[in-house]
């Protein structure tokens, strides 16, 4: 089958407009079979069966962000949140529809991507800091910050799989940081770690927040979109329901869930 | 009015493709004791059992001039391409979780594997010149004109690498049916036996063993660093029109493996 592609494109303009998405569709080929194999693609050519089944994942959406807005982005397990974002990263490929950038945008999709437990805590920071585009000079400069911030600084030159969970979700954390984007987009890396660290990424946010950096978060916490988006994006079944106050998509989405807000 | 930004070759890809092959090397060889002497320990002793087997028992080779070093040469230079072809066609597999998570051009994940196994050439190298200089070899200029050589066998490893590679991703067979490719390949080179031996008995298939880009690199790789008496692709066939066809494959292949690598990479995030 010939797949349509929509378009993503990167520019850097005076525009105010950060994020453009206009009329993007996006499906996933989701194979039917269980074997997964040339024998099986062979077998199925033959009998003329198409061996996958299309999912729509999100049905045509159209939204600007512009510079300056910290936009959530919530709705419901399987609602395309997360494809969404990474359609805007550039993993995914758009189906169809027209995408632009405007800006140097960096994505975190998942903390301490390309973290590799048989390498030292020191060797990882290095690499996940070229995943941000960092080379080896920058990154000897901010170094010690990273492991002060992380609170692992003993660790440093430990293999990451002795590292406990939440100590390896710090160090990403701390080094996630780091980066410097126009555009910043967040999938779920609110609150790691215990209370005080928690506090850490409440501020780390905040200030994000006072100094109107552009950002995209995708999350589950209706605490979050109140406290520091001033725009919030509510999707379901691949298409946007309410697009508006942080306030009331917040109060939408949990009456969708069917959950009772205390009144104030 | 407005710039676009990717270029193929920015400051950002070029720290990521040098942090992925270091990491890659290190990987490789963590938790061995020898650690990187593996590097050259492998063809190393491949050397020892094929020279033992096929020199010794089977007295092959001794009309050729330093045959030692001259079998040496050819396997580490066949070592070379397997590790090359193999590592890349597999890479972005193993490199999935990266590719799944973050946007950069996925070439990179295959030229950074296929590096570790440059780094080890050079290392094996190294050790191939050491023994030649011991087995009586005279140093000349000659030994600059095998980096061409060396750089035409590592293209077409990436061109075979570009298209497998892509298609491994949707067919996982595909790495098996390459290891079964690889070790037919392996006897359809003169790596073991002299190329002298098949003209003996028939000149026809002499050639065409010649016209395998595999073979003619590895020939003028003997040829320039250890004897010139060795039989290359351009002093065997006269005919420069046809000479020409094992470089002119490498070309065709790396051309397509680029463009269907260039296709299919769009999927790789959505397919591995």
């Amino acid at each position: 089958m010939k797949r349509e592609i929509g378009t993503r494109t990167e520019v850097q303009t005076n525009s105010d407009v950060a994020i453009s998405v206009k009329n993007l569709h996006k499906s996933f080929n989701l194979p039917t079979e269980q074997a997964f194999g040339l024998k099986q693609a062979i077998f199925n050519r033959l009998r003329g069966i198409k061996g996958y089944k299309e999912q729509k994942v999100l049905k045509g959406l159209d939204f600007d962000i512009k510079k300056g807005e910290f936009v959530g982005i919530v709705g419901r397990n399987g609602s395309g949140k997360s494809t969404l974002l990474k359609i805007l990263a550039g993993v995914y490929y758009p189906q169809k529809g027209e995408i632009i950038i405007n800006g140097n945008l960096i994505p975190f999709i998942e903390l301490g991507v390309g973290f590799n437990p048989e390498l030292t805590g020191r060797e990882n920071v290095y690499m996940n800091g070229a995943l941000l585009g960092f080379s080896n000079k920058e990154m000897d400069a901010m170094y010690d910050d990273i492991w002060e911030f992380a609170e692992l600084k003993p660790f440093q030159d430990q293999k990451l799989k002795n590292y406990s969970s939440g100590m390896q979700v710090r160090l990403a954390f701390s080094i996630a940081i780091r980066a410097r984007g126009d555009i910043l987009l967040l999938d779920e890396v609110l609150a790691v770690g215990d209370a005080a660290f928690q506090q850490k990424c409440n501020d780390y946010f905040q200030s994000l927040h006072d100094k109107g950096q552009t950002v995209i978060l995708v999350t589950h916490s209706m605490e979050s979109v109140r406290k520091f988006c001033n725009r919030a994006i509510l999707l379901e079944d691949g298409k946007i329901v309410l697009d508006g106050e942080p306030d009331k998509v917040a109060s939408a989405y949990n009456k969708m869930l069917g959950i009772v807000e205390k009144t104030k | 009015m407005h710039m676009s930004i990717p270029r193929v070759l920015n400051r950002k890809n070029r720290i990521l493709l040098s942090e992925l092959t270091k990491t890659d090397f290190k990987l490789r060889y963590q938790g061995s004791v020898l650690g990187y002497l593996w590097a050259l320990l492998r063809p190393l002793m491949m050397f020892a059992i094929l020279y033992l087997v096929f020199s010794k028992l089977l007295k092959i080779g001794n009309d050729i001039p330093h045959y030692p070093v001259y079998l040496l040469c050819g396997t580490t230079m066949w070592s070379f391409f397997t590790e090359c072809t193999m590592q890349g066609i597999q890479s972005i597999i193993v490199r999935g979780d990266l590719l799944r998570k973050i946007s950069f051009p996925k070439y990179i994940v295959v030229v950074s594997s296929t590096l570790t196994a440059v780094i080890n050439l050079l290392i094996n190298l190294v050790v191939v010149v050491v023994f030649a200089l011991i087995n009586g070899v005279a140093p000349s200029w000659h030994w600059l004109l095998v980096l061409p050589a060396v750089f035409e066998l590592y293209l077409l490893s990436l061109g075979i690498a570009f298209l497998l590679g892509s298609i491994n991703v949707k067919f996982r067979d595909i790495t098996s049916i390459w290891e079964v490719i690889v070790q037919a390949l392996f006897y359809a080179v003169p790596v073991i036996y002299p190329i002298t031996m098949v003209a003996g008995t028939s000149t026809l298939a002499a050639k065409v063993i010649l016209l395998n880009p595999i073979a003619q690199a590895i020939q003028d790789i003997r040829y320039n660093l250890i004897t010139t008496e060795t039989v290359t692709t351009w002093n065997f066939i006269q005919n420069t029109f046809i000479a020409i066809i094992p470089v002119l494959l490498v070309i065709l292949l790396l051309i397509i493996g680029a463009l269907a690598f260039r296709k299919k990479s769009k999927f790789f995030a959505e397919e591995v």
